[in-house]
Formats: C-alpha cells, structure tokens, sequence
C-alpha cells in the first residue's frame, strides 16, 4: 500500500517548481508596475476632477471591483482577441492576433485588476502631503508635473509604502490564477506535476511553502527599503570648508 | 514707473466678496505693510498676484506686459509670473523630504535650470544671509519653527525675485522665535527689496515698512506712510481699528 502522505514529496517537488518562480516574479512584478502607473493616472483623475474621465474611471474601478479576478481574465483573454478581429475587420488591419502570447494577457489583466485597487491608496497618500508643499512649489514657479514628480510622489510613496508591498504580494497570488491564459507559472506546474504523479496534496503544500518564503522576503525587503527612505533622527551640522568663520553666524 | 501695477483686482468665493477692486501700484524698493482685520482679503491679494488664486477679474502690469490675473488659459504667463514673485507662508511649507539645503536648491534646479554647483553656491550664500548655514543638511522636522521660516525666506530669495510676498509670516510662530524672523525680514528690507508684507506684528510693521496699506471689507481704504497711516488716519475704519489694536496712543518708534 502507498504512503497516505508522502512528506519528503513535499520537498523533493520543490527545485522542479522553483524554475517558474521566475515567470510568477515577472508577472507580479509587470502587474504591479502597470498597476501602479495606471492607478496613479486613475488617482489624478479624481484628484484633479477631470470631467468626463473622472465618471469613467469610477465607472472602471468599480467594474473592476465588482468581479473577480478569474473572470478578468478570461474576458481579458478572449475579449482582447476579438476585439483585434473585429479591428481587423472593420478597419483592413492586420493585428497578429495570435501571436499575442498568454503571458501579456495575463499581465494586462492583473495589471488592470491592480490599478483598480491601488488607486485609492495612491490617492490617499498622494493627498496625506500637506496642501502647502504643493503651493510652495506652484509658488516657485513649479508646474504640476514637477511637483508631483519631485516633490508629492517622493513623499507619498514613504506613506503608500506598506500598501505597495501588500499590493505586490497580492499580486503574487493573483498569478496563480494566470494559468487561465496557458501560461505556465508556479501554481501551473504545480498541477502538472500532480497530475504526473497523482500527488496534488503534496505539491500543494510545496506550493504554499513556496509563496509564503517567497511572501516574507518581500517583506523583509520592504522593511529594508523602509528603513533607507526613513527621514534620518539626527544629522550633523553643516561644516563649510573654506570659511568656519561665517558659520553659524546669525544675525 | 512702477515696477509693478495691479489694477481692478476682484475675487469672491461663491458669492462671497473678498476683493472689490484693488488698485495697487507698487515702486521698486517699495516695502509695504498691509494691515486690516481678519478676514478683509490681505492673504487673498497676495495670493492672488502669484496665481494660487485665480480672481474673476484683475490685471497685473509687470515691465510694460500687462498679465490678465483672471485667464486660467495662458500657463506660461502664470509660470512666469510665480517666478517674478517669492512666497513666504505662515505654515512655512517647506519640502518635508528633503534638506534645508536642497528646499533652497529646489527651484534653482527644477525651474530656473541651473547647474547642481551653481544652485548649490546660490543656496549656501542665501541660507548664510538666514543665518542658517549650520543647519542646511537639517530637515524641516529638525528645525524650530523660526528655523524653519528663516530657510523659507532663504527658500524663496534664491530665485531673485522682483516682488516678495509674506502672509504672516510669523503668526505661526511661539513668541520667542517672533524675534529672529523679524530681523531677517528687517535685514532684507533694508537691503532695498521690494515686497508685500501682510503682518498682525502692527510695531514691526510700522518700523520697518516705507508704505502702509489698510484693507478693509477688499478694499484699499487708507495708503501713505507708516507715519501718516498709524498716526494720521484719514478713515473712521483705520481708526478704529487701531485703537482696537491699541496702536493710535503709542508713541512713534525711531529704531530702523
Ligand atoms: N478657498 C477659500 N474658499 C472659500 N472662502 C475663502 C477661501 N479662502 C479665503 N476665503 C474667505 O475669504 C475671506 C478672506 O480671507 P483671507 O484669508 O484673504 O483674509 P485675511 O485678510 O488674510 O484674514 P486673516 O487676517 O485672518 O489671515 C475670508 O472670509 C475667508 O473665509
Ligand atoms: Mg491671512
């Protein structure tokens, strides 16, 4: 009789399922970059009250909040295609549909389901900066962009910080689910290999021992980046070289 | 000719009427005191003439080009008039993330694109005339409030502008650190710049502006001298309130 439980499975199913490690880490990371981007175009939107594209990009998150994610990607992955038919179609265009591998399907839609998600908190943050810092420098004739660039988006991001790391480990699930584009990743072998060897308990659970180490790395990573964009407690007084005299001369 | 002329300034905020046509000519080393009770317009004018308010109606003439305050259109006109005024705030507002130095340097590099030595000898000169050289590697959060203001007045003498704005700028501040604000203010008016001071510290006012202006209700009721506005107002309004602010009594200062 077989073992009911084949303990040193779980372990031996690892190295085989750590070659796609790298396809979940890339699909993550592109989604939540898309996200990201995305969600601060939707933040800025609201912030700034574009009309007409402030009603649409409500309209968008709650779409995107109102369904689940396997359904976003299976509209993603078969609506994209015919939609590129339809174009081709109608317009003489000759979009390679099929050549359009799974991989950017899957991308597009966790980004997308991200964007949804991160907007809000990239709002929050992008609004938890004082009003004042963004007059000072309207004040000294910057433009918007800049300010945001330089001066909003380097302060938020220190606030949004523990949210665009949840957001990345979410992100890391959500890929899970990216097999419905026929992209092969962790969870996706996974399958492929219990479906070898009639094991699906045992590689599960490397699964999970693998998205949990991979989880608390990403953390730990954050408390590093964390930590290096902290304000310094002290710093020491500034020392001119060529004359100490004039320093800390007040007046 | 004036530096620079404002003419027929209009603001309300949803019907309610903060400017009513203010006329303005300002001279060069003109320093202007303006006085008035709260909530008669002073932050709004200010605020108005560097375009963080946009008026219904107003035109500010600058080196013959005369600016439409009121056209929310022309971008370029608006950048360029920022850069022709400073602001000092009563918040301070200075960038949270970044040194005392690099608040100085900010504008020098992003707007006026100069080079990262050159913005570097601008700020260290500007925050030696602050007396804060000691502290230009300090962050806001490092620094008391009057520390702080004084980086923000260095903050925006950097950029060499034509026309100076404060809002009170030392209404935020405890009572001991009132002194060392002032004397940088002081200093710099004394050095000819040409400025806009809206102030509640009515002796400081007195002593160091050339020009008082009393605002009342969005308008400019009473202009002339320090001498003539806090000893010989002309209006029942200014009157009153200077004895409220138990001004008219005091005896003239002669300490510039
Ligand atoms: N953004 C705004 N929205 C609506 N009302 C405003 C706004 N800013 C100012 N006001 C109103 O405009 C009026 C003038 O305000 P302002 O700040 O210019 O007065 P002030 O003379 O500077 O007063 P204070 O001496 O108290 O600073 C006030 O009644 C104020 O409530
Ligand atoms: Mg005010």
């Amino acid at each position: 009789m077989t073992k009911l439980f084949d303990f040193k499975q779980v372990f031996t199913n690892i190295p085989e399922l750590m070659e796609y490690l790298p396809i979940t880490l890339e699909l993550a990371l592109l989604a939540m970059l898309i996200g990201l981007v995305l969600g601060l175009l939707l933040a800025i939107i609201k912030i700034k009250e574009i009309p007409v594209l402030k009603q649409l990009a409500a309209f968008f998150v709650s779409i995107i909040r109102g369904t689940p994610v396997l359904v976003q990607l299976y509209i993603v992955y078969f609506g994209v295609p015919m939609f590129c038919k339809y174009l081709n179609q109608r317009f003489g265009t000759s979009l390679a549909v099929a050549s359009i591998p799974g991989f950017a399907y899957a991308v597009l839609a966790l980004g997308l389901n991200s964007s949804a998600f991160s907007a809000e908190m990239i709002r929050s943050a992008l609004m938890s900066v004082g009003k004042g810092q963004l007059e000072a420098a309207n004040a000294l004739g910057m433009t918007y962009g800049q300010a945001l660039r330089r001066i909003i988006i380097p302060e938020a991001m220190t606030v949004a910080l523990p949210t665009i790391g949840n957001s990345l480990i979410s992100s890391i699930k959500g890929t899970s689910l990216a097999f419905t584009c026929a992209v092969v990743e962790l969870t996706a072998q996974g399958k492929i290999i219990g479906g070898r060897n009639y094991r699906y308990f045992e590689v599960y659970c490397s699964l999970a021992i693998i998205y949990w180490l991979v989880t608390i790395v990403i953390e730990q990573i954050l408390k590093i980046v964390e930590r290096k964009l902290a304000i310094p407690e002290q710093v020491e007084n500034f020392a001119e070289q060529q004359d100490e005299a004039q320093m800390g001369d007040g007046i | 000719m004036s530096l620079i002329e404002i003419r027929d300034l209009h603001k309300q905020f949803k019907g309610n009427v903060v400017l009513d046509g203010i006329d303005l000519a300002i001279e060069q080393g003109n320093v202007i005191g303006i006085i008035g009770p709260s909530g008669t317009g002073k932050s709004t004018l200010l605020r108005c003439l560097n375009q963080l308010e946009i008026p219904e109606k107003g035109f500010l003439k600058l080196q013959d080009k005369e600016i439409d305050l009121s056209s929310r259109k022309n971008k370029k006109e608006i950048l360029e008039l920022r850069q022709n005024t400073g602001m000092v705030f009563q918040q301070f507002n200075l960038f949270e993330r970044k040194t005392a130095l690099e608040n100085v340097e900010e504008g020098l590099l992003v707007v006026q694109k100069k080079s990262k030595e050159e913005a570097r000898e601008i700020a260290l000169e500007e925050l030696r005339r602050v007396g804060m050289t000691a502290w230009a590697n300090h962050y806001p959060r490092h620094l008391s409030g009057g520390q702080q203001q004084r980086v923000a007045i260095a903050r925006a003498l950097a950029m060499r502008p034509k026309l100076l704005l404060f809002d009170e700028p030392t209404s935020a501040l405890d009572p001991e650190m009132v002194g060392e604000v002032l004397d940088v203010i002081r200093q710099i008016a004394a050095e000819g710049y040409t400025m806009l001071l809206v102030s509640h510290e009515m002796a400081f006012v007195r002593n160091v502006s050339n020009r008082v202006i009393f605002i009342d209700k969005g308008v400019i009721v009473e202009d002339g001298t320090p001498g003539q506005v806090f000893h010989y107002p002309q209006n029942d309004r200014t009157k009153e309130f200077l004895a409220k602010m138990h001004m008219l009594e005091m005896e003239p200062e002669y300490s510039i």
